[in-house]
């Protein structure tokens, strides 16, 4: 087992879970660690994690990283369309209207000035 | 050695009874030595469908509890005569079967047919495990609605877990003219989702409605854009290569007159 190492904005950076997708409804996932999906996650699929939640696909269900408290933690998919998106005690959702973002390419969302943000990811 | 397809969807009424029926009519037209099972036991539909339900003696759960023999329960086809049906039981429910003797079945009926078509229940619970339990193959029935297709992912990570890795989906009831004004999703958002491979889209027509209340599969019907489309999945599941036709009732008309309109 692997030390744990925290980086500067404070998260988690232990072992990480790395999954073949698409992770389906119904599936769920819940990790002390980071997690990092190969494919999509759908719609009624659930991911809690401790710390980062990669996701090289579309991200269509609910995800909570940093399940423990971590507000470091951080959420990044290719494509950001979560039903839910917590970090730490945060809960937040899609606003209304908002659609598939399929031209916008990856996003990051994180924990700034005690709000969510989303990013998009500088390539 | 036949193989058996169970034929599930999820959600309910989006059209498992009748897409199981007219592939099933579909596959024994071509020839094929076709069993369908009906194993939505306590709310049978399929004999209704197949207008066989004045020639039911014995039923499933009859077989399953060995109070007949597999031939007797299956009932012939009017017409075809290489097409048989195992309907469900109607006043029992569904924990009146077992998944390993529902395997049983089926490994011994697939001795004796090309294909056995399992027509799934409902839901994910008992049902489903029974209809699943013996299958080689599956084909999982959607609707371009988004609970549909919410129903189906869900029913595709079950599959795969059951040992069914790669389910292939039907797009039913499309209605080509609202996917073109944007207000149904298309095919390719469905697929985007789901990530399987595609074997059949079939468009809305009213006729199938007519066809099911008469007990007479549309796929008998040459006219029909639906009855085309099974009969174009019935061909895939054979292995045949058959385009994807993504057009179908009205804008076949529209085009139709369209080309007269000149």
């Amino acid at each position: 087992m692997t030390a744990d190492v925290w980086d500067k904005e404070g998260a988690l950076t232990k072992d990480t879970l790395l999954i073949e997708g698409p992770l389906r409804g119904g599936h769920k996932v819940d990790y002390d660690g980071n997690v990092v999906v190969m494919g999509d996650v759908n719609a009624g699929a659930e991911i809690r994690a401790s710390g980062h939640i990669i996701i090289f696909g579309a991200l269509r269900g609910m995800v909570h990283g940093g399940k423990d408290g971590n507000s470091g933690a951080k959420i990044l998919a290719l494509s950001l369309f979560p039903t839910q998106l917590r970090i730490a005690d945060h809960i937040t959702c899609p606003p209304e209207g908002y659609t598939a973002p399929r031209e916008r390419g990856p996003e990051i969302a994180s924990i700034r000035g005690n709000k969510v943000i989303i990013e998009t990811l500088a390539m | 050695m036949g193989e058996v397809i169970v034929i599930t969807s999820g959600k309910g009424g989006v059209g498992k009874t009748t897409t199981t029926a007219n592939i099933g009519t579909a596959l024994a037209m071509m020839g094929k030595r076709t069993l369908l099972i009906d194993t939505d036991i306590g709310l049978r539909n399929l004999d209704v469908v197949m207008g066989l339900e004045n020639r039911i003696v014995y039923h499933l759960v009859d077989v399953t509890e060995g109070r007949c023999r597999p031939r007797q329960a299956m009932i012939k086809d009017k017409k075809l005569e290489r097409l048989s049906l195992i309907p469900a039981a109607q006043t029992r429910d569904k924990t009146a079967v077992s998944e390993s003797r529902m395997k049983e079945l089926t490994d011994e009926l697939k001795e004796d047919f090309d294909y056995v078509l399992i027509d799934c229940p409902a839901g994910i619970e008992q049902g489903f495990k029974n209809a699943v339990a013996g299958a080689d193959r599956a084909l999982v029935v959607t609707t371009p609605e988004i609970s549909a297709v919410r129903d189906a992912d869900r029913v595709i990570g079950l599959l795969e877990a059951a040992g069914l890795p790669a389910p292939e989906v039907i797009v039913n009831r499309v209605r080509f003219d609202m996917v073109r004004k944007g207000d149904m999703m298309t095919i390719e958002d469905i697929l985007d989702i789901l990530a399987v491979e595609l074997i059949g889209i079939v468009a809305d027509d009213e006729d199938i409605v007519i066809s099911t209340n008469r007990g007479e599969p549309i796929v008998k019907n040459q006219l029909s854009t639906a009855g085309r489309s099974f009969r174009d999945i019935a061909a895939r599941i054979t292995g045949e290569d058959i385009p994807f036709v993504q057009s179908g009732g009205r804008n076949f008309w529209r085009r139709f007159k369209a080309v007269f309109a000149r």
